[in-house]
């Protein structure tokens, strides 16, 4: 239990550091790029201009604003007003953008395990039949096709050929379906073929061919003694595939017009929003950080052989 | 770890992923809108004073309403489908004009109300008309309204000794004498009134040669905060009388100054003062009076534009901006009125029963959809869930515009080169005009855009009432060919390497490509093509570090100046450098100009320069193409691209008039 806690707490350490790096390196990336969040077709007088700076305190001197900034990030969580999306704060946005990411993401991770791993455990048991061929070669065009052209095919076959799902928006359960199913079906190839590898090899594991030899139900077998240990290298696979589908609904969350984080980010960018840009930024930091860790906690309770360090 | 712990963790990970994906299955069905449509980007504001783009237009011209509005007029016209829209009463019930053009006298409705049940005055008006010119509103449509009688003054903070002023206390609430500013500049602090006698200021600050543009920008806002302003103060009840007692006083922005003397109050800033000397007056409760230093022509025009639309003063000091527009807190007077707004997804308005022609209003509830995909929105109309879509992909344009849903007609915008003219050879007309004629639009037309859009030979689009514009100089090869010999390049030969720079977008690239072929092909000059992103493009054209870029305009009002008189002398939206005295002169007559028919010809004489000398090379005039379900009745593409939505319904006799419901 000590060095669980010891764990954490260096991980923690680690997190904060990352962040602040993050947050400097950001900050000067976002201020030497050429333009400004008031930069428009037309040009706006001068006296506007500082005006509005004054209101963003864009007017102090740069190193003061990256510490007036900092202290308010750390002391109140306060992330600022937007620049572009001017009635709300930061903090607003990342409050409704994430519930909706999050739905997403869960939905098309628990997709992916369930087919994946259904998909992996068949494969395996039933190796070197049509099955197992039709399944992988799946599998591979899963991990080879980018999901904005299955998007299209899903759209297609599922929008207008079979009119079951509705063409985008946000707000019901058929509305998540497709975006859900597009965004998990890399992940769900990636994982069967990870987990019939692991299959394969727990397989040929001595107590698997004792547990066969002593005559237990093959069904038996393979849930109690293969299936566990084949797991394993699923569960280090999460950490990626979280970043994996949180990055991949940006370009989703565009083409089925949901309101989730990921757009705001590159709206964020290309319109100069810093404070919304830095928000973004250091919430995918947390991220991703955070499920990393939760990963490797995993990984070393159900896996006696790995110790935390 | 024990395999208890091991066996315990894994029931808690299973549980913990069933709670996270019942967490996730819990959404709260809204009921579809009425009327649903696609709104482009999301709108980045709903304070009438801020917003600046057409999807925040869009939701202001619903949810808030001016003294006039823009309202369909007679049938649409059977050539082109344009429907033609004029200001209308709408807040006020009738207006009058002074036979010199400068005084407008708008009389309000009786029993008109705001959302929250107070009815609406004049004074409204007045008030957010000056909230709209004050400078730290920071209104980019400010400078529309620059004729209203001191205007422009209060607007960019100028004050000369002699002026009546406003003088703002440093005591907004939450302010100490020696505190930051409080960002919030509505509710003000204590206001004083009086004469301007005397500006005192210390010596100005020394900066050594080296010092950068900002350093000195820097220490001279530092330098005109130390300023101290004497005032004669008049007494607070005869504010605005030219009688009265007065004492004077003297104030400066400075802590620093006023703490070092007693006798100098802190302030925010001196103005002039707008509310009793400005242009825009309420007379009474219902008479509101504004007053222009020059007539202008199209001034209906602005009042029915929404910066000039009213906000509710109370709302607005109670809540701050921008807090004033979160929907549990808006007060608004339009046919509509917020019921949520979900952050890049949609804005729902519901009808506001209370507005004064509630009855004629037909839907209840619209959504304007925050979508910026093409496609998507396709697919959403096509399938039912918006009923109105705008920007079409250009892929299936052809196939859309045979279909009775189809809307096409020319818009009040244009599709342009901007040429730095500083940069040779560009300085040479000969040289601009060979370019311009050696561009083939119509392929560009047809073969790219595809939208059915009007090439471009002069910069004023068709479709304003009253004006028909020069013809402007058309294809011409072999004349291109020889005018650029003449300027010294014959055959192109010595020509530099230019480069044409455009935004990212799917639409500038193909266009670039195919004048880059036709220049190569026709001219023998060479262009490189500079794709940029949207911020660095900005700022790289108004730094004037460029020598052909794309540009875009869309008219502010239907009238020929709101495209020429970008083109003067010093206007900071041109970034030419170019400059001819005869069109100052031209522009600066015509505004002045009473009779509409010599005003507009004028206008035509500038436009005919601007088209022959050739400063920005006209590509082509944007046409709308859009698709509206076919059970509406009062849909019709305008000029202005402006779709009141309060005067849509649908068919009564359609049984399948609701939308599907989902």
């Amino acid at each position: 239990m000590r060095n669980l806690i010891g764990y954490l707490l260096k991980r923690a350490v680690w997190m904060l550091l990352t962040l602040w790096a993050v947050y400097t390196v950001s900050f000067i990336l976002m201020r030497s790029v050429p333009g400004n969040p008031f930069s428009g077709e037309r040009s706006i007088p001068p006296a506007i201009e500082r005006q509005l700076k004054a209101r963003y305190n864009l007017d102090a001197p740069p190193l003061e604003q990256y510490w007036d900034y900092l202290v308010g990030i750390v002391t109140r969580f306060d992330l600022g007003w937007c620049m572009g999306l001017e009635d709300y704060s930061v903090n607003q946005v990342l409050a409704e953008g994430f519930p909706v990411s999050a739905t997403l993401a869960i939905f098309a991770l628990a997709f992916a395990i369930i087919l994946g791993v259904t998909a992996g455990v068949i494969s395996a048991v039933y190796r070197r039949t049509k099955a197992d061929v039709a399944l992988m070669f799946a599998a591979v065009l899963g991990i080879a096709i980018p999901n904005f052209v299955l998007a299209s095919l899903a759209i297609l076959l599922f929008v207008f050929m079979i009119q079951i799902f509705p063409a985008g928006g946000w707000g019901t359960l058929q509305q998540i379906a497709l975006p859900a199913f597009c965004l998990g079906l890399p992940v769900a190839a990636y994982i069967a073929r990870l987990s019939r590898t692991g299959m394969l090899e727990m397989l040929t594991k001595d107590h698997v061919r004792t547990a066969i030899a002593k005559g237990l139900p093959h069904r038996t077998v393979i849930l109690r003694h293969v299936l566990p240990g084949a797991l394993l290298p699923v569960v280090s696979y999460l950490g990626p595939a979280v970043a994996r589908v949180l990055t991949g609904s940006l370009v989703l969350e565009k083409i089925f017009a949901l309101p989730g984080m990921g757009s705001h980010f590159i709206n964020a960018a290309t319109q100069r929003d810093y404070t919304l840009a830095m928000g973004m930024v250091l919430t995918y930091t947390v991220i991703l950080f955070v499920m990393n860790t939760l990963v490797d906690l995993a990984y070393a309770i159900i896996d006696p052989r790995v110790k935390l360090q | 770890m024990p395999p208890e712990v091991r066996r315990g963790f894994v029931i808690v990970a299973g549980l913990f992923a069933i709670a996270a994906v019942i967490w996730a299955a819990r959404m709260d069905h809204i009921p579809p809108a009425d009327f649903a449509f696609q709104n482009g980007t999301d709108p980045s504001t709903l304070d009438p004073h801020r917003a600046t783009g057409q999807p925040e237009g869009r939701i202001i011209f619903e949810l808030f309403e001016g003294l006039l509005r823009m309202l369909p007029e007679g049938d649409p016209d059977p050539e082109t489908g344009l429907q033609s829209l004029t200001p209308q009463p709408a807040m006020a019930e009738r207006y009058e004009v002074s036979e010199d053009g400068k005084t407008y006298t708008f009389t309000l409705r009786d029993g008109i109300r705001w959302t929250d049940g107070t009815p609406i005055t004049a004074h409204d008006f007045a008030w957010s008309w000056q909230r709209m010119l004050h400078p730290a509103t920071a209104c980019e449509y400010a400078y529309l309204i620059s004729e209203v009688r001191l205007a422009t003054e209060y607007n960019s903070s100028v004050v000369e000794i002699g002026d009546r002023v406003e003088v703002e206390l440093w005591d907004r609430p939450g302010e100490t004498p020696t505190s930051e500013a409080n960002v919030q500049h509505f509710p003000r602090g204590t206001m004083k009134y009086g004469t301007l006698r005397g500006i005192v200021k210390p010596d100005a600050p020394e900066l050594g040669d080296n010092a950068t543009e900002e350093q000195r920008e820097q220490a001279q806002l530092d330098w005109e905060d130390r300023w101290i302003y004497e005032v004669e103060v008049t007494d607070p009840g005869t504010a605005g009388d030219d009688e009265g007692e007065t004492t004077l006083q003297r104030f400066a922005v400075s802590a620093e100054v006023a703490a070092g003397d007693e006798t100098i109050q802190r302030m925010h800033a001196v103005l002039v003062d707008f509310k009793h000397f400005g242009g825009a007056q309420a007379i009474d409760d219902q008479t509101f009076v504004v007053h222009l230093n020059h007539s202008v022509p199209y001034f209906l025009n602005l009042v029915a534009w929404y910066p000039l639309f009213p906000v509710n003063r109370n709302c607005v000091e109670t809540h701050g901006s921008p807090l004033w527009t979160k929907a549990e807190n808006i007060v608004t007077n339009g046919p509509y009125k917020l019921k949520f707004r979900r952050l890049r997804d949609r804005i729902r308005a519901e009808k506001f029963s209370d507005y004064w022609r509630a009855d004629e209003v037909s839907f209840e509830t619209i959504d304007f959809v925050s979508l910026e995909s093409q496609n998507t929105a396709m697919n959403m109309y096509e399938t039912g869930q918006l009923q109105w879509v705008y920007d079409l992909p250009a892929s299936v344009l052809e196939e859309l515009r045979d279909r009775d849903d189809f809307h096409s007609a020319p818009k009040l915008s244009i599709y342009f080169y901007k040429l730095n003219n500083d940069v040779p050879p560009l300085d040479d007309v000969r040289v601009r005009q060979a370019i311009s004629m050696a561009i083939d639009r119509r392929q560009i037309v047809e073969q790219v855009t595809k939208a059915g859009e009007q090439p471009a030979y002069t910069v004023v689009p068709p479709g304003i009432a009253g004006y028909k514009g020069p013809e402007g100089l058309k294809e011409n090869v072999a004349k291109a060919q020889a005018l650029l010999a003449e300027a010294g390049f014959p055959g192109g030969r010595g020509f530099p390497k230019m480069s044409l720079m455009y935004n990212t977008s799917e639409r500038h690239r193909p266009i670039a490509e195919v004048i880059q072929q036709q220049l190569q092909n026709n001219l023998n000059i060479k262009l490189e093509l500079k794709n940029m992103e949207w911020g660095s493009f900005i700022e790289t054209i108004q730094q004037e570090k460029y020598e052909i870029a794309r540009y875009g305009w869309v008219g502010d009002y239907p009238d020929p100046n709101t495209f020429l008189d970008l083109w003067v002398t010093g206007n900071p939206q041109s970034n030419t450098n170019w400059s001819n005295p005869e069109y100052d002169r031209l522009i600066k007559a015509a505004s002045s100009e009473l009779d509409p028919k010599r005003r507009m010809e004028l206008l035509r004489e500038a436009e005919t320069i601007l088209a022959t000398d050739l400063p920005i090379i006209p590509i082509f005039f944007y046409t709308s193409a859009e698709m509206a379900k076919t059970n509406i009745v009062g849909f019709a593409p305008s000029a202005q691209d402006l779709h009141p939505l309060s005067i849509l319904r649908y068919r009564s006799d359609d049984p399948a008039t609701a939308p599907s419901k989902d």
